[in-house]
């Protein structure tokens, strides 16, 4: 049984007062498998933010299902929502969303804290992730005294540190600079190689071309989708292209 | 651009901001209402015509000017508070081509209408309330009630040109916010992220005891007159004490639980602890200063609450009998008892010849002499007076003014006439008491005589406890075998200037069983003849009073300072808690992200609850909580200083400062509560 199934999720914002509704998410239908990292690819207003905030449990479809490791999360109350989110998901976000008030250490240990586990048990898990993650030297500097890179790599232990059964990635190398961009990606990759499933909704070719399978979102509906094989990295980024300018020429599938 | 549009921006940019005008209008309006009724009552002919309202109504001018200091003062505060949250819009209007002028014209509007809406506003509150406020201002000064309904032209004129002229400023103080704001500072104004503070254990240690020796210098002090500057010292040191303890040592405090992980590491406490360390430091000044506005309501209201209550009792005190009459001159003389003897003769005829009885009396003579108490003798060749002239700071600390004593001589006779008492002295005997800490032993040597002490009493027996009148300095009764011989022994003990320092008193109260108005007039009657005879005699303190001619004198004076004490009282109150909500919604609004992040991340709304009550409840309670401190620590000393307006009545002061408290923490419970509710629904 896969990881994570999507059927027939669709996604209907409705005109306030009387405006015109838009339809954000169509048809969505696809899987991921345990161990996989998949790429979700798609221009602005193709509606690949709104299938994460569903896929995060922080929005709700209008009308699909959504089977995370067996669990419906149609099926969650609304009350039981946070507590869901925080045990089974791994948010990382495009804007870092670390908080000013805690330093490194105390925003990696937020979601541990909310569901209440022991100090001692924190640290343990924290002493496991710091060397792959290279955050050993800021964990007692707040997020203000830090680079973009070193905030998103906080954020990514903040995410892996509940042991998630998925990570959603929001444009994770969005607000970095090339260098840091190298080395999260390569960051994913090495997660993503030690057994942790990863999602990503992306714009950036260079991005999706580290994952294993690449879709691509285009008016609510995913559109495509390609498998790495055995590309490199290298060729995998020339299949991308290819396929976003197929798609920009408005080519059919 | 048409001429409407300002108006019109102005409009819509206080309708939009309503979260945050709303209350500041009210204020205002509340602020314009109270100066008005001052006013109207302070400075109006509607309490001319009554006699004997000037007390009271010099206090309420007094209070006109405080209301307009202060108004000042906060309105200042709260607008630029409203500006500061408003610069981010401001900042998008410059953006799209707006430049300072046009900016300053929607201000100047903004404030046109303000201002008008809160003077038109408060003058009409003011005038419906006038009556109600004066009614109630009779009633506590026992005037009788009048049924005319008075509007003051002058009041209302008054009122308009003080507070045009406050929102005038508040507008130029506007513009300067603005002038002085660069336009991509207003657009990110909020955005700057500011550096979560440092623990400073130095600042923090250094505000404790700062406070801490506030607080045992204000309990340390025994006597009011003599210490007001070191009383004055114990209060800059807990104001200094109470800022540096909250915004350092809070943090200090936030960062040693941050230490402690198994209490830092809880759902409810993780979030809470932090953001206040990350807050304390701006927020301290800001609840420090609603600590001592809510210490000055505490002392305020519960001071003048208690005098006003304990009014009949002081004035009992003070006037033990329906007709007192005392007179004293300087040294002894066996004439002085001759001639006062005749004066009460001649006084008790007057009476029978007005049809009256003179029922209950007592009378008594006592000589007095005052010296400094040291090693168990009283000295009286120091005069602390001249030493404080001399040298004042040198002196201040070597004199220890709980040993200024005032010694007071009885004759036995009169002793046992006022207590019903039949003791009998030796010569060389004495019984003896004291109020105050001094100590003594067998033996009590004054000046250069020594009495050996038969018996210590008890002052508060009978009539005898009207004899002691002065409970500000430590007081010794000595009763003694035959005051005539004992007193012309201290007769040769002069001051530099040359006058004997012993001093002759003679009383004599009676009730008689005429009714209050009666009373006065038999009593301006007997005054005259007494003060003909007395003066004569060059006897000075000459003094003959009615307990009911100096009833209104009390009732005005305590009534007219407890009314006085509620008007301000309020306009405090609602300041504090204007304050304190600013505070929290400003507070709000930076933390909407925050909690939308916390969310995110797992946080369920009821911990969002939970977390948010308990800092809200830290911030309420961080100044009512000091300010009962700074209140149990201030109340001895406000005792004595009510001991100087005749008021002994501990236990109703305490109940009076409980009761204060009491009303406080309901009217902020209920604040607290509507404040969480606005900030709950910015959070989520």
């Amino acid at each position: 049984m896969s990881l994570l199934e999507v059927k027939g999720l669709q996604k209907i914002y409705k005109g306030r007062r009387g405006g015109a509704s838009v339809e954000a998410l169509k048809n969505v239908n696809f899987t991921v498998e345990k161990g996989e990292y998949v790429a979700i690819m798609g221009e602005s207003g193709s509606g690949k933010t709104t299938l994460l905030n569903i896929l995060a449990a922080l929005d709700k479809s209008t009308s699909g299902t959504i089977i995370l490791d067996g669990m419906n999360l149609s099926t969650i109350k609304d009350s039981a929502m946070a507590m869901f989110r925080r045990d089974n998901l791994g948010y990382v976000f495009q804007e870092f969303n670390l908080l000013d008030t805690f330093t490194i250490e105390d925003n990696i240990y937020l979601p541990l804290v909310l569901a209440g586990k022991r100090p001692d048990d924190m640290k343990a898990r924290l002493d496991k992730l710091v060397p792959s993650l290279g955050i050993s030297e800021i964990l007692k500097k707040y997020p203000y005294e830090v680079s973009g890179g070193q905030k998103q790599r906080a954020a990514v232990a903040r995410a892996l540190i509940t042991d998630p059964k998925i990570i959603l990635a929001d444009e994770p190398t969005g607000a970095l600079d090339s260098k840091s961009s190298d080395e999260l990606l390569a960051l994913f990759k090495q997660v993503n190689s030690m057994g942790q499933t990863v999602l990503m909704v992306t714009h950036s070719v260079k991005a999706a071309s580290h994952a294993s399978r690449v879709m691509f979102i285009k008016d609510g509906v995913i559109f495509h989708q390609i498998y790495r094989g055995d590309a490199t990295d290298q060729q995998m980024y020339q299949k991308i292209s290819d396929t976003l300018n197929l798609l920009a020429q408005g080519g059919e599938q | 651009m048409k001429i409407g549009f300002y108006p019109k921006m102005a409009v819509s940019g206080i309708r939009k901001n309503g979260r945050l005008y709303l209350p500041y209008i009210i204020a205002s309006i509340l602020m314009v209402a109270v100066f008005y009724i001052m006013h109207l009552m302070g400075f109006s002919k509607m309490l001319e015509n009554f006699q004997g309202s000037g007390t009271a109504r010099e206090m309420l001018k007094l209070g006109t000017y405080i209301m307009a200091i202060f108004g000042t003062l906060f309105l200042f505060y709260t607008q630029s508070t409203l500006i500061k949250g408003r610069l981010k819009e401001f900042g998008l209007y410059s953006v799209l081509g707006m430049n300072r002028r046009n900016l300053g014209k929607i201000i100047f509007f903004e404030s046109l209408i303000t201002g008008f809406i809160s003077i038109a506003g408060g003058l009409l509150i003011g005038i419906g309330f006038s009556k109600l406020a004066e009614l109630g201002f009779r009633k506590m000064i026992g005037l009788d009630s009048s049924y005319k309904f008075v509007i003051s032209g002058q009041s209302v004129l008054c009122t308009v040109i003080v507070y045009s002229l406050i929102f005038f400023l508040i507008f130029l103080n506007a513009v300067r916010l603005i002038r002085f704001a660069r336009t991509i500072n207003l657009i990110n104004s909020d955005k700057a992220g500011e550096k979560p503070p440092k623990a400073n254990w130095f600042i923090g240690i250094l505000g404790l005891l700062l406070l801490g020796s506030g607080y045992v210098l204000a309990l340390k002090i025994k006597q009011p007159l003599s210490a007001l500057v070191v009383f004055f010292a114990a209060v800059i040191l807990v104001i200094i004490g109470t800022y540096l303890v909250l915004i350092a040592g809070s943090v200090l405090l936030c960062r040693i639980l941050q230490k402690n992980k198994r209490y830092y590491y809880k759902t409810n406490h993780f979030v809470s602890v932090s953001s206040m360390a990350y807050r304390m430091k701006r927020n301290g000044a800001g609840l420090a200063s609603i600590c001592i506005l809510l210490t000055m309501i505490l002392v305020m209201i519960s001071s003048t609450s208690a005098l006003y209550v304990n009014r009949e009792e002081t004035l009992n005190n003070q006037y033990p009998r329906h007709i007192n009459l005392s007179c004293g001159n300087e040294g002894y003389s066996e004439k002085y008892g001759e001639i006062t003897g005749k004066v009460m003769d001649e006084v008790n005829k007057e009476v029978e010849e007005y049809g009256a009885k003179v029922t209950d009396s007592y009378s008594y003579i006592t000589c007095s002499i005052t010296g400094y108490f040291e090693k168990g003798k009283l000295r009286l060749d120091l005069d602390p007076m001249k030493m404080m002239d001399d040298d004042m700071l040198k002196n201040m600390t070597a004199i220890d003014y709980d040993n200024v004593t005032q010694v007071f001589f009885f004759d036995v006779d009169d002793y046992n006439a006022l207590t019903g008492n039949s003791e009998s002295l030796a010569s060389g005997e004495v019984l003896a008491c004291v109020a105050g800490k001094l100590k003594f032993g067998n033996e009590l040597t004054i000046g250069d005589e020594t009495f050996k002490v038969a018996k210590r009493i008890n002052y508060k027996q009978g009539d005898f406890k009207h004899t002691m009148k002065n409970l500000v300095l430590t007081t010794l009764i000595v009763v003694v075998d035959d005051l005539g011989e004992v007193a012309s022994r201290f007769n040769r003990y002069t001051e530099d200037s040359g006058e004997k320092m012993l001093e002759w008193e003679w009383y004599y109260a009676f009730d008689t069983n005429l009714d209050d108005d009666k009373q006065v007039i038999l009593c301006s009657q007997l005054k005259e003849y007494v003060r003909d005879e007395l003066y004569q005699q060059k006897f000075f303190a000459v003094r003959c009073e009615s307990r009911a001619g100096e009833r209104q004198d009390f009732v005005e004076t305590f009534g007219g300072l407890f009314f006085l004490g509620i008007l301000l009282s309020v306009i405090f109150l609602v300041s504090c808690v204007l304050i304190i909500y600013y505070k929290q919604i400003s507070e709000g609004f930076e933390d909407q992200s925050r909690f939308g992040i916390m969310q995110k991340v797992g946080m369920t709304r009821e911990n969002i609850k939970k977390s948010i009550n308990s800092q809200m409840l830290t911030v309420f309670l961080i100044p009512i909580i000091f300010a009962c401190m700074h209140l149990a620590a201030v109340l001895p000393i406000i005792h004595k200083l009510l001991q100087l307006f005749g008021h002994n009545n501990m236990p109703l002061l305490l109940v009076c400062a409980g009761i204060c408290v009491a009303i406080c923490g309901i009217f902020y419970a209920v604040i607290y509560k509507l404040t969480s509710n606005a900030y709950y629904k910015i959070v989520s």
